[in-house]
C-alpha cells in the first residue's frame, strides 16, 4: 500500500470512466420507466375497479416485488428468463445463442418488472385522491371513459403522484447500480473494472458516489420543475 | 435429459438457508438500534433553530437518499479502514465484515429514521406540550408522557416500512463477502456447479417475502392496538 490516502490522479481519471456509464444507466431508467408507466397505471385501475382475476394477480405481484430485495428479483429473473427462452426456442426451432443476449435486454425486463409494481401503488394512492364526482361530472357532460380519464382524471392524479414518481425514479436509478450482477456496463461496473488494475477501490467508489449524487440532484430538480408546471392550474382557480 | 426445474433443490435449500436467516436478522436488528439512535440525533439537528445544524442534517439525508446501498457499502468497507489507518494509524483491516455491514445500514437507516421522527414530532400539536407544562409537568415529563406516546403512533407505520427496507437492502451484504442468507445461497449454488440457481433463488425470495409480509402485518396490528385509545380520546 502506498502512503497517500487517496490517489488523486486516479480519482480524476476514473471519474470520467464512471461518467461514461451514465448513458447506459439513464437508458435503462428511461426505457424501464416508459414500459412500467402504462403497465403500472392499468394494473392500478384493475385494483381500483376490483376486476376479478387481475385484481388478485396484481395484489400478489405487488406484494412479491415489495416483499423481496431488488437484488433477489434480479437473481430470480436472470436465471428464469434463459430457462423460459430455451423452452420457447426449442419448441419453435429458433437457432439463437441464448447466452449471447445483450444484458441490456435483461435489464429492461428486470427493472420494468420491478418499477411497474412500485408504480401500481403510486398510481393507486394518487387515483384515490381524485374525487369520485369528477368522473361522474365528466360522464354527465358526455365524455367517454377514455376521454374523461385523459382530460379530467389523469391531469389531477399526476399532480399528487409526482413526489412519489420522483422517489420511484431515483430508486430506479439507484437500482441500476445492481446491474453489475448481470454484467451491465453501467456506472458502478465500469468504475469497478477500472479499479481492478491497481486496487484503487476507494477512489473508484468515491467517483461512483459523486456521479450518483449529481444524477440524483438533476433528477430531483427536473421533477420539481415539472411538478410546478403540472400544478399551475391547481391554485389559480381556487 | 436433465430437468430444467427440479423442485427438490428448492426443498433441499430451505433447511440449509434457515440457520443463516438469523445472521440477516441480527444485522438488521443492530442496524435498526444504532440507526434509530443516530436518526434521533439528526432529527434533533433538523428541528433545531440553528441554521448550520439544519443544513448538516439536510446534507446528510440527501447524501443517504442519493447513494445506492451497494456503493455506500463499498465506501464504508474500503473507506473506513483506509481513513482510520491514514489519519489515526489504527489498523482495521482484520475487522469482521459484519461490522462494516452494520455500520453501512445504520447510516442508511438513520437517514430514514430522521425523517420519520421529524414528521412524527411535527404531527403533534404544539398545544399538547403547552397544556402538559401548564398542568405542572417538567419539559422532560411532558415529552415522555405526552408527546412521545402520541408521536410513537404516528411514526409506527413509517418505522415498519423502514424496517422492511433495511432488511431488504441488507441482502446486498454478500457483495463484501459477508455470509448471511444471500451469501449462503450463493455458496450452495457454487457447490452445485452453478446449476439450479433458479430454485435456490426462489427459496431465498420466499424467505424474504414471508418476512416482509409478516413485518407488515405485525405493524398493522401494533398500529391498531395503539391507536385504540387515540380514537376514544378524539371523540370524547
Amino acid at each position: 500500500m502506498d502512503s497517500s490516502f487517496i490517489n488523486i490522479e486516479f480519482l480524476i481519471d476514473t471519474f470520467f470512466v464512471a461518467l461514461s456509464g451514465v448513458p447506459i444507466a439513464l437508458l435503462v431508467t428511461v426505457v424501464s420507466m416508459a414500459i412500467a408507466l402504462p403497465i403500472g397505471f392499468f394494473l392500478a385501475l384493475t385494483r381500483i375497479n376490483e376486476i376479478p382475476v387481475l385484481n388478485w394477480f396484481t395484489k400478489v405481484y405487488v406484494s412479491f416485488v415489495r416483499g423481496t430485495p431488488v437484488i433477489i428479483q434480479i437473481f430470480v429473473l436472470y436465471s428464469v428468463i434463459p430457462l423460459i427462452l430455451t423452452g420457447i426456442f426449442e419448441k419453435y426451432k429458433i437457432d439463437y445463442p441464448i447466452y449471447e443476449i445483450n444484458p441490456l435486454w435483461y435489464a429492461f425486463v428486470i427493472f420494468s418488472f420491478n418499477t411497474a409494481a412500485i408504480l401500481v401503488e403510486v398510481f393507486r394512492s394518487a387515483l384515490k385522491t381524485v374525487n369520485q364526482g369528477q368522473l361522474e361530472a365528466a360522464y354527465s357532460v358526455g365524455l367517454t371513459t377514455a376521454q374523461s380519464y385523459r382530460r379530467i382524471i389523469i391531469p389531477q392524479m399526476l399532480v399528487t403522484a409526482m413526489p412519489n414518481l420522483c422517489t420511484a425514479t431515483i430508486n430506479l436509478i439507484k437500482a441500476t447500480s445492481l446491474g453489475y450482477a448481470i454484467s451491465l456496463q453501467e456506472i458502478t461496473l465500469k468504475a469497478k473494472v477500472a479499479a481492478n488494475v491497481g486496487y484503487n477501490y476507494l477512489e473508484a467508489y468515491i467517483d461512483i458516489f459523486i456521479v450518483y449524487m449529481i444524477l440524483c440532484m438533476i433528477v430531483e430538480y427536473l421533477f420539481k420543475l415539472f411538478e410546478k408546471r403540472l400544478s399551475r392550474y391547481k391554485y389559480a382557480t381556487a | 435429459m436433465e430437468k430444467y426445474f427440479d423442485i427438490n433443490y428448492l426443498w433441499g435449500a430451505i433447511p440449509q438457508l434457515a440457520p443463516f436467516l438469523w445472521i440477516t436478522l441480527v444485522v438488521a436488528a443492530l442496524a435498526v438500534i444504532f440507526g434509530s439512535l443516530l436518526g434521533l440525533v439528526i432529527a434533533v439537528f433538523k428541528l433545531s433553530k440553528s441554521k448550520i445544524l439544519q443544513f448538516l442534517a439536510n446534507v446528510y439525508i440527501t447524501i443517504m437518499r442519493c447513494t445506492p446501498s451497494v456503493v455506500l457499502l463499498f465506501l464504508v468497507y474500503y473507506g473506513v479502514p483506509a481513513f482510520a489507518d491514514y489519519f489515526f494509524g489504527i489498523y482495521l483491516q482484520d475487522v469482521e465484515t459484519g461490522v462494516f455491514v452494520v455500520i453501512t445500514f445504520s447510516l442508511q437507516f438513520a437517514a430514514m429514521m430522521a425523517e420519520v421522527i421529524r414528521s412524527a414530532y411535527q404531527a403533534i400539536d404544539k398545544g399538547q406540550y403547552e397544556a402538559a407544562v401548564s398542568v405542572g409537568l417538567t419539559p422532560f415529563q411532558a415529552y415522555r408522557r405526552i408527546i412521545f406516546p402520541q408521536a410513537f403512533i404516528v411514526a409506527l407505520p413509517n418505522f415498519g416500512n423502514g424496517l422492511i427496507a433495511v432488511l431488504q437492502e441488507g441482502a446486498l451484504a454478500y457483495t463484501i463477502g459477508f455470509i448471511d442468507i444471500v451469501g449462503k445461497a450463493n455458496l450452495i449454488i457454487a457447490n452445485n456447479f452453478n446449476t439450479h440457481a433458479f430454485e435456490i433463488y426462489i427459496a431465498l425470495a420466499v424467505f424474504y417475502w414471508i418476512l416482509s409480509v409478516a413485518i407488515e402485518k405485525f405493524f398493522g396490528l401494533l398500529e391498531k392496538m395503539f391507536s385504540k385509545g387515540q380514537r376514544s380520546l378524539k371523540t370524547s
